[in-house]
């Protein structure tokens, strides 16, 4: 197993954000986690990567405890976060995005030599490499044609990929998207579904949180479904959005 | 040695309530736009000077010079939000830089005008009253009582009238406040010139009891932003409480440790409740 | 603009052939020094996005112990500049490590960096043994430099112009090497957004504590150098207001640039002199600009320059 969360708590002061959960995510896999607003999901999604500390349980990853390590670090394990909003730096561009995005690269490739880089400069072959990577990944996210563009002049879809070149770019094993469909028009959700595939084809395991059960439900092999926190329904997509607890907790109780 | 304590406690009181003055100022701005306005040590100042400017210099009555500080400072207070502040709202870094700036355009004006020549006032209220040994100087006593008077005033000022209840809903909630038919812009401009006629009050009546300079200002208003946040910022009666407070601890700390360094206890004490507290008192981060 | 700055440099390298005056000199040498000390800070500032208010105090610091270690202990000029570095490094890492293992951002870090300083005025101030309090200490000395035909002191306009020119070429390379590589970009995410820059596996922590220690220490740099060169040193080299003169060169000439606080830092050091001011009015000169550049062109010289040559 990848990763294996184990009654997964996080209280803010009186407030039960999420609380109890479990559920193990393999390798290969498109794991979706929904429920409505407020369900707990993001949290759940922030207490991964190391946002937030959980007050119980935990967080294992590939055999080792992750939960109160700092988010950087996380991220060094192969575990990759994307925001909801990406929040990027507007005026640079595209390419200097994804530059700033191959720090892992290059620290894993250089390690303690970083500090001689400082004297001689980059290494042309370690430049060649990231610059082939970086183009591969804007490929794979169909921004390659916005290559020098500044963040700011892209459209609200182009910013939530070019978040999620910038995650692939680390190299990740685990990617975890935040809501990347969100406040998107239908071309581009259709976009954003090929891409995530392409993703899973180049060996990356995913694990999407969204509150569109559309979206997911083409995607996800499995799914957890959360509500005030709680984990309500898990198994593979198709069951868990016939659950009745699930409907019952989009739809509200019945008023019958 | 009883005697000691009580005498320096009492002169805490005294130069805390002076802290809790302009310390008032800054939390009041600060609710309401958001920027810690460090400028208002030169209000501090410029009230100083003025005052000193009518009485020794004019020979207007004492009383009648501090109101005449007050109200030209609070002149230049109006004429400085509508330049330069309401251009910084609810920026804080920027507010910073700006209310920094103008701490050294008032300070280099002043210095030019009146050289660094410390500035005594004649005396005002001589004689000193001796209260079981203990000798507390006449006038200190009449400003602390003013000081406390205002600061109640603005008290009961904010929480009975309509004005100040819309301020404090202003700083409890923006929006709801706007809804609510508060005119925004016109409140932020007026509690920023309340809080610079404190600043003006606060240096009108310092100037009665000890010499003026350029300097005190700045001096002044990193105690008075210690207090503030001493206390927590937003609370009328904690800008009281925190300058109280700051006041007798510099007083009595220097009984028992170097009173060269009386100005640094208060420093320590906003790093360690700047650090303790993650994000201050001020309360706008978890 | 490579080639603007290899003019520039050229021009200056040349300049002292031309101009003999010793008082042009001495305005260059400050404007050297102070551009040092502007560079150094946007290093922290502009680049990281950190309002350190301590950069004064790394520069005094080092000011004060290099002349304390010469003066009153006859160590060598140069020997000196190593333990007043160590000192502010050390310090540095202290206030840094502090300031950013609670996460005090902006605001914040601008209000403790500013409380720590006030702090080291004070015992500078107050440490009259060592200090001689307000007075300050008086430099005789001149440092030496050897060279082949023997020791030469560094003294009058023209080595003085040389030594501080390569002084900030030293802190400008520097500054140049970091934001450029790898450490630059990381720089770069913390100062736009800590929390993504998280998520892509920076430290966002060290960078900061890095970016701090070595804007400090370049801070030393100029210190050791300018004590001596002015001949004295006092407790307000640690002061608030000349932390201010350093954001309004870094402000006036541009932010995010690395050449902008060279410029910034000449057109104040120059300005004073070319239109005769008194030290008062010089600081409130200062201070306006400091405002008026806040409020109306946030971008400074190089911004302005920049969006004549987008518009042409």
């Amino acid at each position: 197993m990848l990763l294996d969360i184990r009654n997964l708590t996080k209280r803010f002061g009186g407030l039960t954000a999420v609380s109890n959960v479990s559920f193990g995510i393999e390798r290969g896999e498109i794991i979706g986690i929904f429920g409505p607003n407020g369900s707990g999901k993001t949290t759940t999604l922030s207490l991964i990567a190391g946002i937030l500390v959980p007050t119980d349980g935990s967080i294992v990853w590939k055999g080792k405890d992750i939960s109160a390590v700092p988010p950087f670090e996380v991220a060094q394990h192969g575990l990759v976060k994307t925001f909801q909003n990406p929040q990027l730096f507007p005026e640079l561009t595209v390419a200097q995005h994804m530059r700033i995005a191959c720090h892992l690269h290059i620290k894993r490739a250089l390690g303690f030599g970083r500090v001689w880089s400082l004297f001689g400069g980059m290494p042309a072959e370690l430049n060649g490499t990231l610059t082939r990577k970086i183009d591969q990944m804007l490929e794979l996210c169909r921004l390659a044609d916005k290559r020098n563009e500044e963040a700011g002049a892209l459209s609200y879809g182009g910013e939530k990929m070019l978040g999620v070149a910038m995650g692939m770019v680390c190299e990740p094993e685990l990617l975890l998207l935040d809501e990347p469909a969100s406040g998107l028009g239908h071309d581009e959700i259709m976009n954003l579904d090929a891409v995530l595939r392409d993703l899973r084809t180049h060996g990356v395991t995913l694990c999407i949180i969204d509150h569109k059960v559309g979206f997911l439900g083409r995607l996800a092999d499995r799914s957890i479904a959360l509500h005030h926190g709680a984990v309500i329904a898990t198994g593979k997509t198709a069951d868990v959005l016939a659950n009745e607890a699930v409907i019952e907790a989009y739809l509200g109780k019945k008023h019958a | 040695m009883s005697q000691l304590i009580i005498g320096q406690m009492l002169n805490g009181v005294i130069v805390g309530s002076l802290y809790g003055i302009i310390a008032l100022g800054v939390t009041l701005t600060f609710g309401l736009t958001g920027i810690v306005n460090f400028a208002l040590g030169a209000f501090m100042m410029l009230g100083a000077y003025t005052t000193w400017y009518f009485y020794d210099v004019l020979g207007l009555p004492y009383a009648l010079a501090v109101l005449g500080a007050v109200c030209a400072v609070s002149v230049v207070g109006y004429v400085s939000d509508r330049a330069l502040f309401q251009f910084t709202r609810g920026n804080l870094v920027n507010g910073l830089l700006v209310s920094i700036g103008m701490i050294s355009v008032f300070e280099a004006l002043v210095l030019a005008a009146f050289t660094t020549t410390p500035k005594d006032l004649t005396y005002v209220l001589p004689g000193a009253l001796n209260i079981a040994g203990i000798i507390l100087p006449k006038i200190k006593i009449v400003v602390c009582v003013v000081f406390l008077a205002v600061i109640f005033g603005t008290y009961l000022a904010l929480t009975r009238t309509w004005l100040g209840r819309a301020a404090f809903s202003y700083a409890q909630n923006p929006e709801a406040a706007a809804l609510m038919g508060v005119h925004t812009g016109r409140l932020q401009t007026i509690v920023v010139v309340y809080s610079t006629a404190l600043a003006g009050l606060g240096g009108g009546l310092y100037a009665s009891m000890y010499s003026i300079e350029p300097t005190i200002g700045s001096g002044y208003i990193l105690k008075a932003v210690e207090a503030a946040i001493l206390a927590g910022v937003g609370s009328v009666i904690g800008a009281l409480g925190g300058g109280i407070i700051l006041g007798i601890s510099e007083n009595i700390g220097s009984v028992f440790l170097p009173s060269a360094f009386r100005d640094a206890y208060g420093l320590v004490f906003l790093i360690a409740i700047l650090l303790v507290r993650p994000g201050g008192l001020f309360g706008d981060r978890p | 603009m490579r080639y603007a700055i290899a003019i520039g440099l050229l021009a200056a390298l040349l300049a002292p052939l031309i101009a003999h005056s010793d008082s042009v000199l001495a305005i260059a040498i400050y404007a050297f020094m102070a551009a040092s000390l502007a560079v150094s800070f946007n290093l922290i500032f502009g680049f990281t996005g950190q309002l350190s208010m301590f950069h004064a105090a790394s520069f005094g610091v080092s000011a004060y112990i290099v002349t304390i270690l010469v003066t009153t202990f006859g160590w060598n000029f140069w020997l000196a500049i190593a333990p007043a570095l160590a000192v502010v490094l050390i310090l540095s890492l202290i206030v840094g490590t502090i300031c950013f293992r609670f996460k005090l951002k902006e605001f914040y870090f601008a209000v403790v960096t500013m409380a720590f300083s006030e702090v080291l005025r004070l015992i500078i101030l107050n440490w009259n043994g060592m200090t001689n309090g307000s007075l300050g200490i008086t430099v005789v000395d001149r440092p030496s430099l050897w060279t082949p035909i023997g020791n030469v002191a560094i003294s009058g306009g023209v080595a003085w112009y040389y030594l501080t020119l390569a002084l900030l070429v030293v802190v400008y390379v520097v500054c140049h090497g970091v934001l450029s590589s790898w450490i630059g970009r990381c720089l770069a995410a913390i100062r736009l957004n800590d929390q993504l820059g998280e998520t892509l596996g920076i430290d966002v922590f060290k960078y900061k504590l890095l970016s701090f220690a070595i804007g400090s220490v370049l801070a030393g740099l100029v210190g050791a150098f300018y004590g001596f060169y002015s001949g004295f040193v006092e407790p307000h080299y640690l002061s608030i207001p000349l932390g201010l003169d350093i954001i309004a060169m870094v402000l006036l000439g541009g932010v995010g640039s690395l050449i902008g606080p060279v410029i910034g830092a000449f057109v104040l050091t120059a300005l004073p002199h070319v239109i005769e001011l008194s030290a008062e009015l010089r600081i409130a000169l200062y201070g306006s600009i400091l405002v008026f550049v806040i409020l109306v062109m946030p971008k400074g010289i190089v911004g302005l320059i920049g969006s004549k040559r987008n518009a042409a």
